[in-house]
């Protein structure tokens, strides 16, 4: 363990900010999906890969950037969240721990479909600009940005505010959030709560195509990387606070920057601890996250 | 059919016995291991998946620790795996009981959730103890003394043997008062600590005891293989095979996790020679997993048991004379169970 200097360590928070901020995008959809269904989608991590496996399959093959390829992913995943939540989990009723088994069922198959199709070996895009930094001279401190983790924290900016916008202004916004808050109460008030939870989930994978094409930009992956990241993810809903979609995004914030700092302070190998334990001691300590439900029984 | 009622545990059992006779190529045996293996361990999850109720997706945590413990001690200590892997896995027990009395906090998703982390975690520290483990290479431990075509015979023997005092446990256990608690808990929880059931104390037990014999199975399965590294030993799919097992067979009785090894060991041992890949091998459990999830929850002998009832009911009212629902009932399975339970419940108003 040992403790960088000022100029490392501002550098280091800023990498961090805009990692969270594309985190936020990675877990909003999850957020969506555990406020409508009350179910852990622990397959949210094998849908990230797999959407970024089609950026990178439209990158190789028909050289589309990242960023646009989100034309592809984001409706295929549309309709297969909603294709998953009504004909599969939907029969589901009851425990919920039987979701979460069909969820983690659900990535697994996922894991084995991907790996057959694209093999173990870890995948990256490197476009023209991965590389290109920003570099900041501020009062002797000099900053260097890579491009890529600043678009990505616009673009991720972008989307969440056209979520927030879209759950604030439409009729079917404020029904997913009635939903959210009761959902016998939205029923009685004539919601249909079950197209509801198909849109939501297929908004929730909508959401991971986003933030699995500016993954595919920024980090490597293969078939069995969900494993780590629904991890990561589900801590940072947990301690958002599970159903909050501020708290969601403020707890990206904070993942990211801790994860970036444990990354210089410890070694690298040892830093995903960070995340397990501070999922593990919420669940534990404050099941209700920052600011949320308690979860406990959830 | 009633002879088979009547004589099928002592045939089974002999057929066990002689397996390794009759069929001597190593590769048998291997498969033999590993199904009594798989039986002994998703007997053991069902305790507290089946039983309780709480569905833990990290009982390869154990598994794990159950393995580097008896591989360090055989390395350091020199203590011969077969004899310390019983009194080690009381340890792992212990840890269990520790890590539940904190877990068992939470319920439903968030204790699944709460387990895959636990497991995450065991996975890294076992990456980074390089001074014990190793990192990720992995550790070696001695091979067996005995000569090698018969390697495998005493694993197979030794771990028959455990087989039979877990299905022993978890039939005492289901019969017991002990049991009537965790499967009031699994019912409903709070009326269960309403009419004075410990929650706490029961569900904490029940996870000490399902991690023992995972434990144990991990201890022999690092002698077995002599060479364990932290991406297998704390493998999650070993967790949720025993999982399949025993939601497949029949969550909550007492033979539905052995059926349930019996038939996936062979089973994904058939899909990894036809397709030779893990990958795929993968995309058919999480798909069979779903099926099994979604059509059949309860699993194959509570099915079976219920749809021979509705057809021998009009003709044999009372008698339940047929074997498998006989097997059922002496498994004391979710129906037996319920009618218990409300009779407890409605003794103690």
């Amino acid at each position: 363990m040992h403790l960088p200097s000022w100029n490392v360590l501002i550098q280091v928070i800023i990498i961090g900010i805009l990692t969270g901020g594309v985190y936020a995008l990675m877990a909003t959809g999850l957020t969506l999906i555990f406020g409508v269904m009350r179910v852990i989608n622990v397959a949210h991590g094998a849908f990230l890969i797999f959407s970024a496996y089609i950026s990178y399959w439209m990158f190789t093959i028909f050289g589309l950037d990242p960023f646009l390829s989100i034309i592809v992913s984001v409706p295929v995943l549309f309709l297969i969240g909603l294709i998953f939540q009504r004909f599969v989990l939907s029969r589901v009723k009851g425990d919920p721990g039987l979701g979460v088994l069909l969820t983690f069922a659900m990535a697994l198959t996922l894991e084995g479909v991907m790996g057959s199709l694209w093999e173990s070996t870890g995948r990256s895009i490197r476009t023209a600009y991965t590389s290109e930094v920003l570099a900041i001279e501020l009062s002797g401190l000099t900053l260097r940005l890579p491009w890529v983790r600043i678009g990505g924290l616009v673009a991720a900016a972008i989307a969440l505010a056209a979520i927030y916008f879209f759950l604030k202004n439409t009729n079917l916004g404020r029904a997913i959030r009635a939903t959210i808050q009761n959902r016998s109460a939205a029923q009685l008030m004539g919601v249909n709560v079950e197209s509801v939870q198909a849109l939501t989930f297929g908004l929730g994978l909508a959401t991971v195509a986003g933030g699995g094409a500016l993954f595919s930009l920024i980090w490597t992956f293969n078939s069995g990387s969900h494993e780590e990241w629904i991890s990561k993810m589900l801590s940072i809903i947990v301690l958002g606070g599970m159903s909050s979609l501020p708290g969601t995004f403020l707890a990206a914030l904070i993942m990211g920057v801790t994860e970036s700092v444990a990354a210089v302070v410890m070694t690298s190998y040892l830093s995903p601890i960070v995340f397990y334990l501070i999922l593990f001691l919420t669940l534990i300590f404050r099941p209700q996250g920052l600011f949320g439900v308690r979860i406990r029984e959830g | 059919m009633e002879l088979l009622r009547r004589w099928w545990k002592p045939i089974a059992l002999l057929t066990l016995l002689a397996y390794p006779w009759i069929y001597r190529a190593p590769y048998y045996h291997l498969l033999g291991f590993n199904v009594l293996l798989f039986a002994m361990m998703a007997t053991s999850w069902n305790i507290m998946g089946g039983y309780t109720g709480y569905k833990s997706l990290g009982h390869s945590a154990f598994y794990g620790l159950g393995a580097y413990l008896v591989a360090v001690a055989a390395n350091e200590l020199g203590w011969n795996p077969l004899v310390s892997a019983p009194f080690l896995a009381v340890i792992v027990a212990l840890v269990a009981v520790l890590l539940g009395w904190i877990m068992l906090r939470t319920s439903g998703s968030a204790f699944v959730i709460s387990t895959i982390a636990m497991l995450l975690i065991f996975r890294l520290v076992a990456l980074n103890l390089r001074e014990i483990t190793k990192g990720a290479p992995g550790l070696s431990q001695p091979l067996p003394p005995w000569s090698p075509e018969f390697s495998r015979m005493p694993f197979y023997y030794y771990i028959l043997f455990w087989l039979l005092i877990a299905l022993f446990i978890s039939w005492y256990i289901r019969r017991s008062r002990f049991g009537l608690g965790l499967v009031a808990i699994r019912d409903d929880e709070g009326k269960a600590e309403m009419v004075g059931v410990n929650t706490t104390l029961y569900k904490v037990l029940a996870f000490g005891i399902s991690a023992y014999f995972v434990a144990l199975g991990g201890g022999v399965w690092s002698y077995f293989t002599s060479h364990i590294s932290p991406v297998f030993a704390f493998d999650i799919i070993v967790g949720v095979d025993m999982i399949l097992m025993t939601m497949l067979g029949g969550l909550g009785t007492l033979w539905g996790p052995v059926l349930g090894a019996f038939i996936l060991v062979p089973a994904g041992d058939f899909i990894l020679f036809t397709f030779g890949s893990n990958t795929i091998y993968l995309a058919i459990i999480g798909g069979l997993m779903m099926l099994v999830i979604i059509f059949m929850p309860r699993g194959i002998l509570p099915t079976i048991a219920e749809w021979i009832e509705n057809r021998r009911a009009p003709r044999i009212a009372h008698e339940g004379a047929h074997s498998m629902a006989e097997m059922y009932d002496q498994s004391k399975g979710k129906t037996v169970a319920e009618d218990e339970s409300s009779h407890e419940r409605t003794a103690s108003h």
